[in-house]
């Protein structure tokens, strides 16, 4: 999670390409080595400081949990129902994928679909969803701003920390509004600032990685 | 982001605080502190028509 990407505004970074290399890094990392410490709380202090209940931690696999990353709870609010389609935008690990799969599987035969850019965390989340037993869940390589998906392509969109992270949040908003279908809605939780950011933390590729 | 999740087309848009979340570095929170920097849950529902 990063404090510099509000998603309060459309910012401009000269350092793009740096910052967005520092916060792949950053994530890789996460999926690659749970047990290290970060700027940021993950893994399961950061499930239970967010409300996660403890029968859903003790159910998941344990990867998917150990490399959890998310700032808030979107499942508090999904209201999601068996049959219905959701996209996981950011899906990192696999756990808020999981968790929606378990709420719109059997026989209803809901779906989720899981986006991530980084090849390590949707391979982590394709072993954990196996492991979890579940075959309603793809995860598909894509960015938020492009998302792989057609036209009204799913009842709900979760997220989960992540869309902060684009430089492009207007344009990541207005693809979850196009695979929505009518009467779609989201559960998205992210970091917002109450003031427009400095530009010298807005240009730091570590704090926006934090 | 209430005026990006509207410009987008979305309804309803509702917003509340996540309680519990905090940054785990002292520097980072003091930081975030000073920006008003919060974790918020946003839901809002794409309109029928």
């Amino acid at each position: 999670m990063i404090v510099a990407g509000s998603v309060s505004q459309d910012v401009e970074a000269p350092l793009e390409s740096v910052i967005k290399g520092e916060v792949l890094r950053m994530y890789q990392e996460v999926a690659q080595n749970p047990q290290g410490e970060f700027h940021f709380y993950h893994g399961r202090p950061a499930a239970e400081m967010l409300g996660y209940a403890p029968e859903w931690l003790e159910c998941a696999p344990r990867a998917a949990v150990a490399s959890f990353a998310g700032v808030g709870n979107p499942h508090v609010r999904s209201r999601l129902q068996p049959g219905e389609v959701v996209l996981d935008l950011g899906s990192g690990a696999g756990l808020d994928s999981i968790i929606a799969a378990w709420q719109v599987g059997g026989a209803g035969a809901g779906k989720v679909y899981g986006v991530d850019v980084n090849s390590d965390m949707r391979n982590k989340a394709a072993a954990n969803t196996t492991a979890a037993g579940l075959a309603n869940v793809q995860f598909l390589d894509g960015r938020m701003e492009d998302i792989p998906l057609p036209d009204h392509a799913v009842d709900v969109v979760i997220s989960n920390g992540v869309i902060n992270l684009s430089f492009r949040k207007r344009r990541v908003l207005s693809e979850v509004f196009r695979v929505l279908g009518p009467g779609g809605r989201i559960s998205i939780t992210d970091i917002v600032s109450a003031k427009p950011l400095s530009q010298s933390i807005v240009n730091d590729p570590k704090l926006w990685a934090s | 982001m209430f005026t990006f999740l509207e410009d987008a087309g979305f309804k309803r848009v509702r917003s509340t605080i996540v309680p519990g979340f905090a940054f785990r570095k002292d520097s980072t929170r003091d930081a975030a502190e000073a920006y008003g920097v919060k974790a918020v849950l946003f839901t809002a529902q794409r309109p029928v028509q």
